[in-house]
């Protein structure tokens, strides 16, 4: 930890205020308060930063990032900051100040005939939907569970939606980023001055860049570009609850194939029951003691509620008569298990909601009111192979040391085309510090035993990156060492988000030792 | 026809970005009413997040902001700028002061 000097802290302030305007610069608790983690598993002022800056372009981004280098400032930047479950949008420690680039919130461009879209950083899945929408463009986004977040920030994160586009750090096409120097390079064909593919060919001449601009530290983004999913004709949605939690794997085995083949383009997600409950009511609705519900309990809500211990769709997208094909070879391969799918479709010209085109929500922030309190909640993220038994295992495991811990465990697994991606959270409440401890230290333990297992977890709450960066441990660290060597010359002043993902600036491993 | 609404839209999708670069001034405006539906109504209206939330907290009757009986501009604000319970907290380069004051003063005189 460096402590930042207080008047040269109120120097660079000074010097923002010049760049930016002094209404778009915060100081002290009105920085701490309004970028803090609102979910916090600890006290959330204790990471808050020092303050805050806003800048609403490019060029006053370069001209902070210059300021910054010159006077030893560590600039943590944010697109909107409602990265929740993960720490939202509050920085690694206190000794920073917010580059919150909300304001930069401009859809630059949506190319209908090429579909893709390129956004600042502010941009929200709100403002993108209601944009294409608003202009009758035939494109759709893919968004996260909950979408006031930023379309750029989530991508970098390599956040998950629910369309054949929702991997969305694969959809990015073209970055323009500022450097720890102020420097502005664009990637791939962006390289070229008049580039007339930036935003189509995502690869361009030489070593390719955006992948190492996502969850790291080594510049700034200003632009994206995205590729958007042409609306299709129709999709086709199969729903299907297990009334068995041992059911899970021969879910798993039954749609691994038909996403290995491209049958299945779209990420289906296996939630388990408490995943489902929490969004209808509060967990004290199903049950009032302490400790995880016990399993009759838990059966007699599923029971009662008409839910599955496990609840997923498999969505099919494109042309009616291939969605039709294809939902049969979907049924063909669930037959041996004793459930019936139930069946939606939706065609172009209805209304969006239940199309599987992302519609505004917020929904999804229901889980941090399961216990009825100030919630909060940390989310686990380890990757599984897509294989049923290995699923299992890595389920069991961890809702095991979950009940072990007092909690409830809520997750599920999301469908890439060779993994999953098993998304649980410690759902917490924030006035308990004896369960906010647990939490804690729950999550500490998951990560290693997770680790011993040889599960890695593909995204982390801001707290936890040290933890999980050290179980990237191969050949003793080597890609920590080559981070550190890539963060060294990428950003000589060390300013840009020291610690993100557990990659420190030299000066901050030097002090740490 | 088709083939030249495809065409021209990219620049038509530019020019129709612009104002949603200038929202921080258009913003002033607009009414405390018309912001409130544009910037809390996701979560605050019947059959909201928020509003399923507070209707586990407040008398009945009282989980919709724009039906409580009494909800002081002071109040609104505080929650807004420090979140509370369910709600973060909403940062002033998010909403400025000034559409803050607008909501809060519109919620404020629904009695």
């Amino acid at each position: 930890m460096i402590i930042l000097d207080a008047n040269r802290l109120e120097q660079a302030m000074q010097r923002f205020a010049g760049i930016v305007g002094e209404e778009n610069v915060w100081r002290g608790e009105e920085a701490a308060h309004g970028y803090k983690d609102a979910f916090a598993p600890r006290d959330a002022l204790s990471y808050a930063p020092r303050g805050a800056v806003a800048p609403a372009s490019v060029e006053e981004v370069q001209a902070i990032v210059r300021v910054a280098g010159e006077l030893g400032i560590p600039l943590w930047p944010t697109s909107r900051g409602k990265n929740f479950g993960y720490g939202g949008g509050a920085p690694r420690m206190r000794e920073v100040v917010m580059l919150d680039l909300i304001r930069m919130n401009r859809i630059l461009e949506v190319n209908v005939e090429m579909g893709y879209a390129v956004v600042e950083p502010g941009v929200g899945f709100d403002d993108l939907y209601h944009y294409l929408v608003d202009n009758d463009i035939p494109l759709w986004i893919s968004a996260p569970a909950h979408t006031w977040g930023s379309v750029l920030g989530n991508a970098l994160e390599r956040g998950v939606g629910y369309t054949p586009y929702g991997e969305h750090a694969s959809k990015v096409c073209g970055m323009e980023v500022v450097t720890g120097t102020g420097e502005l390079l664009r990637t791939g064909m962006g390289a070229l001055e008049g580039a007339r593919t930036w935003q189509l060919f995502p690869y361009g001449f030489g070593p390719s860049w955006d992948g190492a601009f996502m969850q790291s530290n080594f510049g700034i983004a200003t632009k994206m570009g995205i590729w958007l999913m042409p609306e299709p004709e129709h999709t086709l949605n199969l729903a299907m609850a297990f009334d068995r939690v041992e059911d899970l794997p021969l879910g798993v085995d039954a749609l691994r194939p038909l996403k290995l083949d491209g049958t299945v383009q779209a990420n289906p997600s296996f939630g388990n029951i408490i995943r489902n409950l929490a969004v209808r009511a509060p967990r004290s609705a199903y049950y009032q003691g302490s400790g995880p519900i016990p399993a009759d309990v838990l059966e007699q809500a599923r029971v009662d509620s008409g839910v599955g211990h496990w609840n997923f769709s498999i969505r099919l997208f494109g042309d009616k008569a291939v969605n039709q094909i294809n939902a049969e070879k979907v049924k063909r391969a669930f037959a041996h298990l004793p459930y019936e799918f139930e069946v939606s479709e939706w065609h172009r010209g209805e209304p969006l909601r239940g199309s599987g085109s992302p519609t505004p929500t917020l929904g999804a922030l229901g889980v941090v009111d399961w216990l009825g309190g100030p919630g909060g909640h940390l989310t686990f993220s380890p990757v599984s192979p897509f294989s049923g038994a290995e699923a299992w295992e890595q389920y069991t495991t961890i809702r095991g040391m979950y009940e072990d811990a007092g909690f409830d465990y809520y997750g599920g697994f999301t469908a890439g085309q060779r993994y999953l991606n098993h998304i649980s959270m410690v759902v917490f409440n924030r006035n308990d510090e004896e369960m906010c401890a647990r939490a804690n230290t729950l999550f500490s333990d998951l990560i290693e035993t997770a680790a011993s297992k040889g599960w890695g977890e593909y995204r982390t709450h801001t707290l936890f990156y040290d933890e999980v960066a050290r179980t990237y441990d191969y050949n003793n660290g080597a890609l920590r060492r080559w981070n550190e060597t890539v963060k060294d010359a990428v950003d000589p002043h060390g300013i840009i988000a020291p610690g993100k993902m557990g990659i420190w600036p030299r000066a901050y491993r030097e002090g740490q030792s | 026809m088709r083939a030249f609404a495809i065409a021209a839209l990219p620049v038509l999708a530019f020019a129709a970005a612009l104002p949603l670069a200038q929202r921080a001034q258009a913003q002033a405006g607009k009414s405390g009413q018309e912001l409130f539906a544009e910037r809390c109504a996701a979560c605050h209206v019947e059959g909201g997040f928020g509003t399923r939330v507070l209707s586990r907290r407040v008398p009945e009757g009282q989980a919709e902001l724009e039906k409580r009986e009494t909800l002081p501009a002071a109040l609104t604000i505080a929650v807004v700028r420090r979140g509370i319970g369910s709600m973060p907290q909403i940062r002033e380069a998010e909403l400025s002061d000034a559409d803050l004051q607008a909501i809060a003063n519109y919620l404020e005189k629904r009695l």
